[in-house]
């Protein structure tokens, strides 16, 4: 009857809305604007009052601080190992098992999945006293193993690797071992081809999970040799808590988002769904 | 859902002459992936209820104490204090939250101008660390910060125990609204276009239309948002951690499990917290997988 908008009472309300929804998204990038233009700050404006929008200068040399003044670097790059190991070991061991519970049939199978989807309701947080306790008896506190190795596999992973696996037609695995091809080839030549849209999923989401992962790197890596992004900025926080401090404390955060926001940005739709799908199964 | 799938899965596949070598092949290539969750998850797990039973400090071995830890626990102001700062946590972050998300999620489908824009302002901050954000947020929250300015309040929001909880609730509502959005606006791509089509016709304005189809089509995704939210805001630890350290009332329980555990070296007794918070993480787990399988359907 009446087309969307037509009735001037429900545009109304319609605008309404949008305009709640709009500032809503002005807050929000108030606090983005915020922070980057602080970092550009010298270190008197950054709480001038009035409040000042606008470094004057600019000082790009700000972004160099976190480099020079503290083991940024260092974080930086254990971030980096511990995010793009653990990213390649959760790639590996969740597209193994979901190839091996999609496409086979043997005796547990299904308890093995099972266990599996019922870990995923088990979190870090309920059982890091008992795990730090066995990393700890196996020598792996302040190590990469003990940062890389219990992240190694996930179930969430499993499962999406399974359903994506499930899909690649029976017919073209029997093609494959009929043309001579072993069970790890067939997976590597044709399957993993087929699903390379999951392992992307997969592997930005796991990535961006780690790349977020605080407490458990807190308790095996804070030496300084092992510190990653999160434990090395906390710390950094606590000891440049004067205005001095702050420039620096807001370029390095801004330093440490970038990787997860570029990523975020070039791979949006992927990230979403994965979002989507983990609620589904956490 | 999975589970029936893989029943019926079975069963055909049992039908088919067995290739027994091939399938010890597949059989081997879950090790890996199994061999890891029995370390790091399945044997931690069952460690948790064992050493909640007892004393255990990590250097020294552990002594039984029996249900000591439990005891002292339901009997602690401190404890209580902890679990009513999580419940505030909670409550104050993803009531707003999700109602938010909502809110946006419908305005972003009724051809709003800009709509691109106005999701990826939202979604940003889900893509963002927990410590970077809390870092930034300590500024926003400073006396002269971005938000006493904009507003002309003078509040030394994080230390003060009239404040700090709702500083560390205001930047969670920030982080956390693109999360909920993002599963609400999932969830109203189910919906069909036809069911509005008919709705229309039969003269239902904007707001029944909202009532009578948006709403009870969408209650699955509002119960997974719920649930997603208390499992998430019981894990909270960075932004308290950071920006208060646990002062001022934001002590929340996976910070006490820390401390208890790390700093004052009662491992038995953060163990018992987490076993408690194990029944109440697995209920709600449970109550998810109940509303997917019928949304599965």
């Amino acid at each position: 009857m009446s087309r969307p908008g037509a009735n001037p009472l429900a545009l109304a309300g319609r605008v309404l809305v949008w305009l709640v929804v709009a500032a809503g998204g002005v807050a929000f990038a108030a606090v983005l604007l915020y922070a980057v233009l602080s970092a550009l700050k010298p270190a008197g404006q950054v709480l001038a009052v009035p409040l000042r929008w606008f470094p004057d200068p600019f000082r790009w040399s700000n972004l160099l601080l976190p480099f020079t003044e503290t083991a940024f670097a260092r974080y930086y790059l254990n971030s980096t190992i511990v995010g793009i190991s653990v990213t390649a070991l959760n790639v590996f061991t969740c597209t193994l098992a979901g190839y091996s519970f999609a496409k086979y049939s043997y005796p547990g199978r299904n308890v093995a999945f099972v266990v599996v989807l019922a870990t995923a309701m088990v979190p870090l947080e309920v059982i890091y006293v008992p795990l730090y306790a066995l990393v700890f008896q196996l020598g792996w506190v302040n190590s990469f193993a003990g940062l890389i190795v219990p992240a190694g596999t996930s179930a969430f992973g499993i499962f999406l690797m399974r359903q994506a696996i499930m899909q690649v037609p029976d017919e073209l695995l029997e093609a494959a071992r009929l043309d001579g091809a072993g069970e790890l080839r067939s997976l590597v030549q044709v399957v993993v081809p087929l699903v390379r849209g999951p392992i992307a999923a997969l592997a930005l989401f796991i990535f961006m999970t780690n790349w977020d992962s605080h407490l458990w790197p807190l308790l095996v890596g804070s030496d300084d040799a092992h510190t990653t992004l999160p434990v090395g900025l906390a710390a950094m926080q606590a000891n440049n808590l004067g205005a001095t401090g702050i420039p620096m404390m807001m370029a390095a955060a801004i330093l440490a988002l970038l990787p997860t926001l570029l990523l975020f940005l070039t791979l949006q739709k992927r990230f979403v769904q994965g979002v989507a799908m983990t609620a589904g199964i956490r | 859902m999975a589970v029936s799938r893989l029943r019926a899965d079975g069963l055909v596949r049992s039908r088919r002459r067995v290739d027994v070598r091939r399938d010890v092949v597949g059989a081997a290539l879950a090790i890996p992936a199994v061999a890891l969750f029995l370390a790091f998850a399945i044997w931690p797990a069952l460690r948790v209820f064992y050493f909640s039973l007892y004393e255990y400090s990590l250097t020294a071995p552990p002594e039984w104490v029996g249900l000591e830890n439990f005891d002292f626990l339901l009997h602690s102001k401190e404890f209580h204090g902890v679990v009513l700062n999580s419940l505030f946590y909670v409550g104050g972050t993803y009531v707003p939250s999700v109602c938010l998300a909502l809110l946006l999620a419908l305005a972003l489908r009724s051809r709003m101008p800009a709509a691109g824009a106005v999701r990826l302002l939202y979604f940003v901050p889900v893509a963002m660390s927990w410590v970077a954000v809390s870092v930034i947020w300590r500024l926003v929250l400073q006396p002269d910060g971005l938000l006493n300015q904009t507003l002309g309040l003078d509040l030394n929001w994080l230390t003060s125990s009239a404040t700090a909880r709702w500083g560390l609730v205001m930047m969670s509502v920030w982080k956390e609204t693109g999360f909920f959005l993002i599963l609400f606006l999932a969830g109203l791509t189910t919906i069909p276009d036809d069911l509005y089509e008919a709705a229309r016709v039969d003269g239902c304005n904007a707001w029944q239309r909202f009532v009578h189809v948006t709403l009870p089509l969408l209650k699955p995704t509002t119960a997974i948002c719920s649930i997603m939210a208390v499992i998430r805001g019981f894990q909270a630890f960075s932004a308290q951690y950071v920006m208060t350290g646990g002062g001022f009332g934001t002590e929340v329980v996976n910070l006490f499990v820390y401390k208890t555990a790390f700093e004052n070296a009662r491992m038995g007794r953060a163990s018992a917290v987490a076993v408690l918070m194990f029944f109440l993480l697995l209920v709600l787990t449970l109550l998810q997988l109940r509303v997917f399988r019928r949304d599965d359907r």
